[in-house]
């Protein structure tokens, strides 16, 4: 079966109930998307599906197949960050960084859909995201910071 | 090879040794005596005693830190690394981190065992890692003297270079390293004094972020070596059950499954893909030997508790007047009991471990707060000794004390060696909440006495709970004397230590934060039952404090609206010889504006905790809405004495308060039939971002030697909103979570 992941159309081999999760992380080696609760409780394992912000860890490979998925891995380069991790540079987000991943990937398709969110906005789109670490103040300030910034530019 | 090298006794406590390693590296090493395995012998296997160092610097000018204690997102990297830097002169962010592979020389001086947790890795590195900055800079400015032919007075070191005063010349230090390696160790090196700190106390940024926002740091769930298999366990419901019997035809027939085996505490399945294995572990039909808690049941264990607070007064721990003469002058006496359950960890990155065996040696690739702990479980369930065993620490997706314990680790040994094949053995979120070593449940009975004028004559505290170190010894002592034969372990673990005249550390962990309440009460008494249910218990951020925090706060609290006193006051005025703990106090304070009222609606609550050295206060304001309780704001103050890096203490307040908001609102594990009843976060839940409260952050402006910070966030949190609760509706909450309905 095909999908698109990070722009790469790849040809995997793997049962069709199997969450895209394990083929992103095992067969693609794209490590960045991580495993919290296998239930879509946590959001550790966002990734973009066409965009749209999906929990890899309950989404069936054979769900996407043809279809366009963006990782952590695809959000930015070396070169040209996602304004939203050069914020979470700037904010010092991440403490054990676990969950960090998937809070960029729900977040970016946060700003991607709505340029100038509210506090509430944001706590509706993050609040499936969970931070043992407790970032949530910093992830919120570095959200608004970045869409400020976007606005201004 | 070394060249050349150095030892030296710089102070009663400190060795230094320097030497150059085959590349001209210049190498610095700061060992403890007693620990240290430099001598003859390390200097001349020079690759390794270079290995070992903290400190190298490259011809190239790299500096390389070895950083003996483990990120879990603390800070310790950003932490320990700008006091180098401080000392070196030199950006933090030019210096390159490792972390240190298992040897005695690095491990923590509070506990003799590699191992990063109670919030101590800035307090015990805090002169050791200056001193061995300041040691190799006055070194390599004693070589650019030599060079420029100039007294040592004319040179200064800065940003990599040795520079003549007038700046005519400048050597970089790796062009120096070899022949600063030559140079005297100085014995009283000078230590930078505040005035000149270019990092301390305003390093804000973290060294430790790059990876952690492009995906790329690698945590011990990413690990993948050559012909690796996926492992998972099915272990028995029950806690402490045993496999009778089991029949795995079937899971044997599921697509890419590699073995079933039955390993000492379950039944392993290995699938070439990890879905595979879930997949048929599903099809596993297993009959368990439940075991004697097959009956356990929460309430059972609590009633228990109750019977042991009655049956058996404890071991009296702190004892100061007389209390049963406080109760017979009383006016009035005044009880309260309490109780809190079972917590799990709940780490984002579940427990994972990969090893392979070959060759009678064993890789260990781990997220684990204490690798030489790792090596001991590994050899427990192989025929390896602890020499055989390597453990390389990966980062680490959240600790909070979960990581001390090895079980993970020695099941995927077990695993590996049985499956003669690299594994990976991953846990499930539900295998994750259902067999930690919890945060253990007390119970606790709490008096106080008044005088006829209102005055607290007496305090007496009766606890109720285990001890964490009957558990954890079991790994800990046979890592402090990894010499000591295998069947050893067993007796090291218990009278073992004892017999051989080893002194086995005091137990703290069940009355720590109990024993010392800070407030000026006449007779004063702290006792500890020991209870002990057979559920497997062990470290949980910020420990005993957790608790006990929440005993002695709340009923602080209940006195003071016994009184009828203001509970800020009423804390205030029996703080009077706690200078540090009424400065916290009153800076939260002051910050709330707990003197000016609030909107309708809102409330405030108030406590103070002293813990891992460091002083937390923290004032809460919330509003309960038909019994929803709803946080709105958490000033917090702390006293952490000097801050290295003031954003990462902000951050850590930050962190500990929602963790603890975490407990205080929704934390429990129950047990029923000896089963753990909560399994994932739909039953097991975290706090989200829009339950997150607004967080105001004070540090005290201080001269005292650091403390601790990842931990003391937290026991103050869940007594401040118990005792805001009951300002907002009059009811005492005497036991965690806090539920109104």
């Amino acid at each position: 079966m095909k999908i698109a992941v990070n722009g790469v159309e790849q040809v995997v081999e793997f049962e069709p109930d199997t969450p895209l999760l394990w083929v992103i992380r095992d067969e693609l080696k794209l490590k960045g998307t991580k495993f919290g609760c296998g239930k879509g409780l946590c959001g550790a394992c966002t990734v973009h599906l066409n965009g749209h912000a999906i929990r890899s860890c309950i989404t069936p490979v054979s769900a996407v197949e043809n279809q366009n998925i963006t990782t952590i891995e695809g959000l930015g380069s070396d070169d040209t960050p996602h304004p939203l991790q050069a914020s979470w540079v700037e904010f010092n987000v991440p403490q054990c960084g676990y969950c960090q991943s998937g809070q960029l990937m729900s977040a970016s398709a946060l700003l991607a859909q709505n340029a100038n969110p509210t506090d509430a906005d944001i706590d509706s789109a993050m609040s499936g995201n969970a931070c043992r670490c407790g970032t949530y103040p910093r992830i919120k300030a570095a959200i608004h910071h970045t869409a400020d910034n976007l606005k201004n530019s | 090879m070394n060249h050349q090298s150095t030892d030296i006794n710089v102070s009663r406590r400190q060795f230094l040794k320097v030497s150059v390693t085959a590349t001209g590296s210049f190498s610095l090493a700061s060992f403890l005596p007693g620990c240290a395995t430099f001598g003859g012998k390390a200097l001349s296997e020079g690759g390794d005693w270079a290995a070992n160092a903290w400190l190298e610097i490259t011809s190239e000018s790299n500096i390389i830190f070895t950083l003996d204690r483990v990120e879990m997102g603390q800070g310790t990297t950003t932490g320990l690394t700008t006091l180098l830097a401080e000392e070196l002169g030199v950006e933090p962010e030019t210096v390159t981190v490792i972390y240190a592979p298992v040897a005695n020389d690095y491990r923590n001086p509070e506990y003799g065992l590699q191992m990063t947790g109670g919030s101590n890795s800035l307090s015990t590195s805090w002169g050791q890692i200056r001193l061995a900055g300041a040691t190799a800079r006055e070194m390599l400015v004693a070589a650019a003297a030599e060079v420029y032919e100039v007294p040592v007075e004319q040179c200064q070191a800065n940003d990599g270079y040795v520079a003549l005063a007038d700046h005519s010349k400048k050597l970089s230090y790796g062009e120096l390293a070899v022949l600063a390696a030559s140079q005297s160790v100085p014995s009283n090196p000078r230590l930078k004094p505040a005035a000149e700190f270019r990092f301390i106390g305003k390093q804000n940024k973290r060294l430790d972020i790059a990876g952690k926002v492009n995906g790329r740091t690698v945590y011990g769930i990413d690990t993948d070596v050559e012909g690796m298999v996926y492992a998972v366990i099915s272990r028995s419901p029950v806690i402490g059950g045993k496999v009778k019997q089991f029949d795995a035809s079937k899971a044997l027939a599921s697509k890419g499954i590699v073995a079933v085996f039955e390993v000492y505490n379950g039944i392993a399945v290995l699938a070439e893909q990890y879905w595979q294995a879930r997949k048929a572990q599903q099809t596993l039909e297993i009959e368990w030997d439940e075991g004697p808690l097959a009956e356990l049941s929460s309430d059972d264990m609590f009633q228990s508790f109750k019977q042991a607070a009655l049956a058996d007064q404890g071991k009296i721990v702190r004892d100061e007047g007389d209390f049963d003469d406080a109760v017979e002058g009383a006016a009035r006496v005044f009880e309260a009991e309490y109780h809190t359950p079972f917590l799990a960890h709940a780490t984002l990155e579940p427990m994972n471990c990969v090893v392979e065996v070959r060759d009678n040696h064993a890789q260990v690739w781990a997220p684990t707060q204490a690798p030489d702990l790792a090596r001991i479980a590994v050899a427990r369930v192989t025929d390896l000794s602890p020499s055989d065993v390597d453990v390389t620490v990966t980062a680490i997706g959240g600790g909070f004390g979960r990581r001390l314990t090895q079980d993970f680790i020695e099941e995927a040994a077990a695993v590996a060696t049985q499956a003669k094949r690299p594994v990976k053995l991953m846990w499930s979120r539900e295998e994750d909440t259902q067999h930690d070593w919890y945060r253990p449940a007390t119970y606790h009975k709490l008096k106080a006495t008044f005088n006829d004028t209102g005055g607290v004559t007496g305090w007496d505290h009766q606890i109720v709970a285990p001890n964490l170190l009957d558990w954890y010894i079991r790994d800990a002592a046979p890592a402090q004397y990894p010499w000591a034969p295998k069947f050893m372990y067993g007796m090291l673990g218990s009278i073992g230590l004892a017999m051989q005249g080893v002194a086995v550390p005091k137990d703290e962990t069940a009355i720590e934060g109990a024993v010392s309440v800070p407030y000026d009460i006449a007779n004063l008494q702290v006792r500890h039952t020991h209870a002990d249910i057979g559920v497997p218990v062990s470290f949980w951020r910020s420990v005993g404090h957790s608790q006990n925090a929440f005993y002695v706060e709340s009923f602080i609290d209940e006195l003071a609206h016994e009184t009828m006193t203001d509970p800020f006051l009423f804390r205030q005025s029996l703080l009077q010889n706690q200078p540090r703990q009424r400065r916290v106090l009153e800076l939260a304070a002051e910050q709330s504006g707990w003197s000016k009222s609030l909107p309708k609606g809102r409330f405030r609550g108030i406590s103070v905790h002293k813990s891992f050295k460091s002083y937390a206060a923290q004032v809460v304001e919330l509003s309960v809405d038909n019994g929803e309780i709803n946080m709105h704001r958490v000033v917090c103050a702390i006293d952490c004495g000097i801050v290295v890096n003031p954003d990462i203490v902000k951050a850590q307040m930050e962190s500990g308060i929602i963790f603890a908001l975490t407990a205080a609102l929704y934390g429990e594990i129950s047990l029923k039939n000896g089963r753990v009843e909560q399994s994932n976060f739909d039953d097991y839940k975290l706090l989200r971002m829009n339950e997150t409260p607004e967080i105001d952050v004070y540090i005290v402006d201080s001269n005292e030697s650091p403390t601790g910070v990842g931990e003391p966030g937290v026991p103050p949190l869940a007594p401040a909103v118990a005792n805001a609760i009951f300002a907002a509706t009059g009811k005492r909450l005497r036991s965690l979570p806090l539920r109104l309905t």
